[in-house]
């Protein structure tokens, strides 16, 4: 058998396992296969109906020995770019972050005279984005995102990335610039004169992943007429529907509207991980 | 029989601790916290509940509290946080051997780490804040804005956003001390008029020499030496753009790179705060629609106050004046013979900590600050003055250090 039957792992067509735990599969002739993903930690690359691209993403959660019900959840993605094919369109940003302080114990301290807490239920936290680049085909502009920021509250109060209900005010400036001398045609700048909604929901194998993301409100525009009403909601599902040597394939359809370019977009295609990490709960090595 | 013993004691000794149920009224009035540097015990009442007990034998005072966080009905709820371990006796606790010596039973307040206070039900949170260390979000408005319009006074003219991604700080103590400073993509965007200030990346270094640069001794009546010192650091930025709208068109200013020496004419005990000078020189290049783009060498000079006013952190204020002289490499406008310009500017910041959301602070901000530069064509070479007043919402702000 040897390689080749680690290779061609279709989880969806995997035979009826001998003998399986809950996140690694066994064939009958003995060999263990992953059936379960780790969504957050990988470098992947998607060929769609947008175009060609890929981004590291890295997940991490901050303990602390001293307050066990405490931890940060700590979620980056670094370069990702998608470069249409047909067209002369590309998307990207260098960074995006995201951090949420997950609390058993959610409240607010008044430290007026003596300090005084007040529960409250939600976990807090930010998304920031720093330096986005969008250029569509047929514009003369080209989008670059300095800065993005938003507070977040996360009324879900997961313990695991696997669930967000989210939203908070956000912040922005980006600058419109002429493609061909790079001169800057505008800047929009939202202070806190957004807000946002994200739905974040990842089924336990790794699987399925669901994100849908709102945000809307005003930003000035200094050179295109003031204070001017920007909205956008983006939805994606992704599926994973086979995997090669554990490394998964998945499936991605998304729907995008931006009223900027009062336009919707679709767009499906597949997303291969080259490197990604093994999901803990996943155990390849046989101990019989 | 030790064992038995010992929850006889307690369960005498603690007048209402081996009361079980709801107890609603205990919360009224304020109980004293146990103090994080002396020794706790812990031990088991007659129904087996753990207590925490500290004596005080110079005030003869013994506090005692539950080991776990109440809920609002005063039972015992989940186990406290950020305690710190608890030896449980295998011996008796007398009471009444404690007040025969004169001590007084208390009930009081767990202890908890440095920066952080619990509340009646045992709960943790955080007083003390680091806001050196955290990546902040905050928006501004100017009382212009009120002023203008009077009937509007949620119109969003003349606000403004800022923000630190991340900044932290690093210090190593020893016979040389010195503290690191980090910044990363930190700045300001003012809406109307527009203009708007990010800066990359941020380093800046103080240290504290403990040999004098100069020993003076003076003669005068008995002798006494007076130590100069001569605190030298390093600030450095990368990646510093300025953006603004004029009336002539819009203005660009790339600073590519500045490198400075500092003095530190005073510093705390740890260099948190400091009041210094610093100098040196940068590479730029500006852009606007009547020079179009030129570079320049530029020297730059600045008095810092960077000043942390309390122990908690609760209270910060930062003052700059700074002068920079650009010298282009090609003459400019406006009488196209020169190639020097002046910038001068003065910025002064109060922040204050009104609240915490889940531990992370959130800030009031005053700020004001004037102006005054002849390199940007459309831009008026006199002083401009601004004032703000705003909301920073921090992220991690850990407790200061304690020293």
């Amino acid at each position: 058998m040897g390689t080749a039957a680690h290779a061609l792992l279709a989880v969806a067509l995997a035979a009826a396992p001998a003998r399986a735990d809950t996140c690694t599969g066994v064939t009958r002739a003995g060999s263990r296969y992953t059936i379960c993903f780790d969504l957050g930690n990988r470098l992947s690359l998607t060929a769609g109906s947008d175009g060609v691209g890929g981004a590291i993403s890295i997940r991490h959660v901050i303990k602390f020995e001293d307050e066990p019900d405490l931890e940060w959840k700590m979620e980056h993605v670094l370069g990702e770019a998608t470069h249409a094919l047909l067209a002369d369109g590309f998307r990207g940003a260098l960074y995006r972050g995201r951090y949420l302080r997950h609390a058993r114990d959610g409240h607010i301290v008044i430290p007026l005279g003596t300090p005084k807490k007040v529960f409250l239920p939600f976990d807090v936290g930010a998304e920031v984005e720093a330096g986005t680049v969008t250029w569509r085909p047929g514009e003369a502009t080209t989008e670059v995102g300095v800065v993005r920021a938003a507070a977040l509250i996360d009324v879900s109060r997961s313990r695991t990335f696997r669930t967000r209900v989210a939203f908070g005010p956000v912040a922005h400036w980006r600058v419109d610039l002429e493609r061909d001398v790079r001169a800057v045609v505008d800047h929009a700048v939202a202070p806190f004169s957004l807000a946002m909604f994200n739905l974040h929901l990842e089924s336990y194998d790794g699987l399925s992943l669901l994100d849908v993301r709102v945000e809307g409100g005003s930003a000035w525009h200094p050179r295109g007429g003031g204070w001017r009403t920007e909205a956008r909601a983006e939805a994606t599902l992704e599926r994973i529907v086979l995997a090669v040597n554990d490394r998964p394939v998945a499936l991605v359809v998304g729907v995008r509207h931006d009223t900027a370019t009062d336009e919707t977009i679709a767009r499906v295609g597949a997303r291969v991980v080259i490197v990604g990490a093994r999901d803990p709960r996943v155990g390849l090595l046989d101990h019989r | 029989m030790r064992a038995i013993a010992t929850l006889v004691a307690i369960g005498i000794g603690l007048p209402g601790v081996a009361t079980a149920g709801p107890r609603a009224t205990r919360f009224d009035g304020e109980r004293p916290m146990m103090d994080p540097t002396r020794e706790v015990k812990c031990v088991r009442d007659l129904e087996g509940k753990m207590w925490r007990i500290q004596c005080n034998d110079a005030k003869k005072v013994c506090l005692y509290v539950e080991n776990e966080e109440l809920d609002v009905d005063g039972r015992r709820a989940k186990p406290l946080e950020r305690a710190r371990a608890c030896p449980i006796l295998d011996e008796s606790f007398d009471r009444a051997k404690y007040e025969a010596r004169g001590y007084t039973m208390m009930p009081g307040r767990a202890d908890a780490p440095y920066g952080w206070t619990r509340d009646e039900r045992g709960r943790v949170f955080q007083v003390n804040f680091d806001l050196r260390k955290r990546l902040y979000l905050g928006v501004a408005y100017t009382p212009q804005k009120l002023l203008d319009r009077v009937e509007d006074p949620f119109q969003n003219k003349r606000s403004a956003l800022d923000f630190g991604l991340l900044q932290f700080q690093w210090y190593l103590g020893g016979d040389a001390p010195t503290r690191h400073r980090f910044k990363f993509v930190e700045g300001q965007v003012r809406v109307e008029p527009f203009s708007s200030q990010v800066t990359i990346a941020h380093y800046d270094m103080s240290n504290r020499f403990l040999d004098p640069l100069l020993r003076i001794t003076t003669f005068f009546g008995k002798p006494q030496r007076h130590d100069l010192h001569l605190n030298l650091g390093l600030w450095t930025e990368a990646g510093t753009l300025e953006m603004r709208d004029t009336p002539v068109g819009p203005a660009q200013l790339w600073k590519h790179a500045t490198a400075q020496v500092t003095f530190d004419l005073w510093q705390s005990a740890r260099l948190e705060s400091f009041l210094r000078l610093r100098t040196g020189l940068g590479l730029e290049g500006a852009r606007d629609d009547v020079n179009g783009y030129r570079s320049a060498i530029t020297g730059a000079s600045a008095l810092e106050l960077d000043c942390v006013l309390d122990n908690a952190g609760f209270h910060n204020v930062k003052l700059s004046i700074e002068h920079e002289i650009p010298r282009y490499f090609v003459p400019v406008q406006p009488d196209g013979t020169t190639k020097f310009a002046q910038r001068a500017r003065a910025q002064f910041l109060y922040e204050a900590i009104v609240l915490a959301i889940n531990d992370q602070p959130l800030t009031l901000k005053l700020a004001a600050g004037g102006e005054k530069r002849n390199d940007i064509p459309g831009v008026p070479d006199q002083w401009a003055f601004v004032m703000d007043a705003g909301l920073r919402f921090s992220l991690w702000a850990p407790p200061r250090t304690h020293f």
